[in-house]
């Protein structure tokens, strides 16, 4: 039932099951096995429907051996477009069409990229160069070659005209199908569309994954992560308004945030960043400022002001004005045990609390629902931490 | 045209100025004109929470003095009046930010902009007073029907007089309760006009709705209904130039006073 590809990759047939149910029951004895452990799991499904909270199941699971689930190969289009919304790459996964290892690449490299912006081209090719693809059979090195020769291409496409990468996932998939007919006659020309695709899915999938990257492990995160997909739940906070602000916020903010030293990726690590306990309420008026995080153990009341390079965690109800990452830390977190800051500032974005949340004080209760700030694309959005 | 600068000050705290000052800004931006409201009680600025614009606040009034920012920048737009709009105080600094000559600066730079420069006071007598009437050339000072209130007024007015930039000054009695007048447990308005010796430009009634007004962030004069609203929008009708009648302040709120008056009022018809 079970195909070994190589080292990393793993398949796991479950075309033949029509239930979520006895898919879930199939998949826990099929990862208890040993060689499923610590590998990039391709899931062939068949014509079940599964929804977000079931695919999001199946992928803790997988999380759960210290595997993560790399693509997925279904028949149905609900499941499909489920596995979409949740950044997980879908395609046609066969043992024949071996191209199709390319894109379970690691999402960390992709972080790198990111990170690194357009100085750092380089590394998109050293992904394409996967050890991975180099280890598989002859048929594989052939396509190797041939993602060598396309990445020179990409290189200088992406760097003239970068938003040329962005195509929707549909497109995507269109080309991926492409490929596959075609892929028998080696046919370079649309291999190379392939593996443009491959690095467009990632970049697509990458803005949900980019923050789980770093606490992979953390199987809540992931949720956080997913549910934040979610509109409903991202809305707590709303963006500024523009049309509200006509006094061109957009100038202010960047000049609120200037980093002003360049930043190495080593710095960006929040680890590197020392942290500051302060056991007191921070009162209206007083202003806590530090070069790393800051965990307070207390309140903080409307009209504090509370900066950190790094992250912000308020172990009590937080009111006042938090700006986490103000040395241009897109990574800094604000969190809190109950989340009322009047504004909320992560590196250079902006957010202030919706005018509808106008309450006079918030009452001081034993119950809080815990949640946390963090910027996904460019926004500042609160996602609550469930238990 | 060029703008005009009033400043409203009080001298003793918890009188209404911010109230007052919130007020009569939405009600003069209702009627059309361009309104800027300062609020230089740095420290304990509260300005922003009765107009409900505490979450916009990106710069202040220090960002500006301290050229962390432009003037433009630091204004925030109300919610609703598109006409009005607040220069906040920084909550996590002292009144010794702004000095007289930087708050002078600004109002004669927004002069050019605005039809109305609205200076919120701080309470005292101390430099943060010196500042806000730096630039005014008109004030209107709040107080209420209590002999502290109407002692520190006097004084204020004695500080005004002596100020240069201020050209005139005008009495707006707050929280007055006409049942306690009947009573003689109250200073009646014509006594507080006697001892001060200075015009009234307006008298506010007493209205627990201006409580929850405050709470919510929406000043009372938004709220039709509302008397204490009625009589804001009559001052900034008044600051304007037309002539408005005092309102009458006397009106029962319950069923039963209104249907007494009703009566009483036939009575009379009946006996003419």
């Amino acid at each position: 039932m079970e195909q070994n590809l190589n080292n990393s990759l793993y398949i796991i047939d479950l075309g033949e099951i029509n239930t979520a149910q006895e898919i879930i029951f199939q998949l826990s004895s099929d990862l208890d096995k040993e060689e499923a452990k610590n590998k990039r799991i391709c899931l062939k499904l068949g014509n079940v429907d599964l929804n977000q909270a079931q695919l999001l199941s199946i992928k803790s699971l997988i999380n759960g051996i210290d595997s993560t689930l790399s693509t997925v190969d279904t028949k149905s289009v609900e499941t499909e477009k489920t596995a979409i919304s949740l950044g997980i790459i879908v395609s046609n996964v066969s043992a024949e069409n071996s191209t199709e290892v390319v894109p379970a690449m690691p999402y960390k490299s992709v972080e790198d990229l990111k990170e690194n912006g357009s100085q750092n081209e380089e590394e998109k090719y050293s992904i394409v160069e996967d050890p991975d693809i180099v280890e598989s059979d002859n048929e594989n090195n052939v396509t190797e070659e041939n993602i060598q020769t396309v990445g020179n291409d990409q290189y200088s496409s992406a760097s003239e005209n970068t938003n040329e990468t962005y195509v929707s996932v549909d497109e995507v998939q269109h080309t991926d199908e492409e490929t596959i007919q075609n892929a028998e006659g080696q046919n370079v020309e649309v291999k190379e569309e392939n593996v443009i695709n491959v690095d467009t899915i990632i970049k697509e999938t990458d803005n949900f994954k980019t923050e789980t990257v770093s606490e992979k492990d953390d199987v809540q995160d992931e949720l956080d992560v997913i549910f934040g997909s979610n509109p409903v739940q991202s809305s707590i906070f709303e963006m500024k308004d523009t049309e509200e602000q006509k006094y061109e916020e957009r100038e202010e903010l960047s000049e609120i945030v200037v980093p002003e030293q360049e930043y190495t990726k080593e710095d960006f690590e929040l680890e590197a960043f020392p942290t500051k306990y302060i056991k007191q309420t921070i009162r209206s008026g007083q202003v806590i400022n530090y070069e790393g995080n800051i965990v307070i153990i207390g309140d903080c009341h409307p009209g504090s002001e509370i900066t950190a390079f790094g992250d912000i965690t308020v172990w009590g109800i937080l009111s006042g004005i938090a700006h986490a990452g103000a040395g241009g830390n897109q990574k800094a977190r604000v969190r809190a045990l109950k989340m009322n800051a009047i504004q909320l500032r992560i590196a250079n974005c902006y957010s202030r609390r919706p005018d509808s949340l106008n309450t006079v004080y918030i009452e001081k209760t034993n119950s809080f629902t815990p949640e946390e700030a963090r910027i996904v694309n460019n926004e500042i959005v609160v996602f609550k931490i469930n238990d | 045209m060029a703008g005009r600068v009033i400043v409203i000050t009080s001298g003793k705290g918890g009188v209404g100025k911010t109230t007052t000052s919130a007020n009569i800004g939405t009600a003069l931006a209702k009627h059309g004109h361009s309104v800027v409201l300062i609020d230089t009680d740095i420290g304990l600025r509260n300005l922003d929470l009765l107009l409900g614009l505490e979450n916009r606040i990106v710069y202040t009034l220090v960002d500006v003095v301290e050229e962390r920012c432009k003037l433009k920048q630091a204004l925030v737009k109300d919610k609703k009046n598109p006409n009005l709009c607040l220069l906040a105080a920084a909550q996590t600094r002292d009144k010794t930010s702004v000095s007289a000559e930087q708050l002078k600066k600004i109002t004669e730079r927004l002069k050019k902009d605005f039809d109305f420069i609205l200076v919120d006071c701080p309470a005292g007598i101390e430099q943060g007073f010196q500042t806000a009437i730096a630039g005014a050339s008109e004030a209107i000072v709040v107080t209420t029907p209590e002999m502290s209130a109407v002692r520190d007024a006097d004084r204020i007015i004695g500080l005004l007089e002596a100020a240069d930039g201020v050209e005139s000054y005008k009495l707006l009695i707050n929280r007055v309760r006409p049942n306690m007048i009947k009573s003689n447990d109250m200073m009646s308005v014509e006594d507080v006009e006697n001892i001060l010796s200075c015009q009234k430009i307006g008298i506010i009634p007493e209205d627990t709705g201006i409580i929850t007004s405050t709470n919510r962030g929406e000043p009372i004069v938004n709220n039709e209904k509302s008397l204490a609203g009625r009589a804001y929008m009559n001052v900034a009708r008044r600051i304007t130039g037309d002539d408005v009648p005092f309102l009458d302040i006397d009106e029962p709120k319950d069923i039963v006073g209104k249907l007494k008056k009703f009566f009483s009022g036939l009575g009379k018809q009946g006996k003419e």
